[in-house]
């Protein structure tokens, strides 16, 4: 899981590959001409982003879509997000409880 | 991106703050031998913020909120990972996609 994620951490550490993603949410698909009217790079320099994100397995290139190249989310590109979110919510639930025993209130309480 | 949990439990804050705040304490319940503990702030006995740093996975940032409740403390815990910003897309995609 975790080379999945550094690579999905490293796509979006940028703050324009962010907006990238925040637009495909928004838009479905996305292309060079139709980010380049949003944002304030060279089409070049946003290619270059949509690689970066297709190399992180993010995005991907809609088959047919003629001369302009157009990218869409993967469906399973955030997995790895919310497996992470879904396993920090059992192992605190998890620890709370263990946490509760230990300062008192829980199975065979504590002598005071 | 964060989670967040909370518990109450019969105990008074400062016993609470006791087994978050020292490794005596931690040692009784918290069981992540393999990812360290640096403490970013204290205000004893109703505020701890730590990093959590391992090999394994991408640091990330756990903050306690404790406070007395009528019968004993309330904890909350909130655990982000300020490197993945993805709360908020997962949660979009999720409802462009169903």
């Amino acid at each position: 899981m975790s080379t999945g994620l550094d690579s999905i951490f490293d796509a979006l550490a940028d703050p324009t590959r962010r907006t990238m993603v925040s637009a495909l949410i928004r838009d479905g698909s996305t292309s060079v001409p139709a980010l380049s009217s949003e944002l304030p790079i060279s089409r070049q320099a946003i290619a270059k982003h949509l690689a970066t994100l297709d190399d992180a397995g993010l995005i991907e290139r809609l088959p047919g879509s003629g001369r302009e190249v157009r990218y869409s989310l993967r469906s399973e590109a955030l997995a790895p997000a919310s497996a992470w979110l879904a396993d920090a919510e059992a192992s605190w639930d998890a620890r709370l409880a263990r946490l509760k025993d230990a300062v008192g209130g829980g199975p065979g309480g504590r002598a005071r | 991106m964060e989670v967040r949990r909370e518990i109450e439990v019969e105990a008074s804050p400062e016993e609470v703050w006791e087994a978050l705040a020292t490794e005596e304490g931690r040692e009784r319940w918290l069981e992540e031998p393999e990812r360290q503990i640096h403490i970013e702030s204290h205000d004893a006995p109703s505020r701890l913020t730590w990093w959590w740093v391992s090999q394994e996975q991408p640091a990330t940032r756990v903050e306690f909120e404790i406070r007395a409740v009528p019968h004993g403390t309330r904890i909350v815990v909130t655990e982000s990972a300020p490197s993945f910003p993805l709360a908020q897309m997962a949660g979009a995609f999720q409802m462009v996609a169903a």
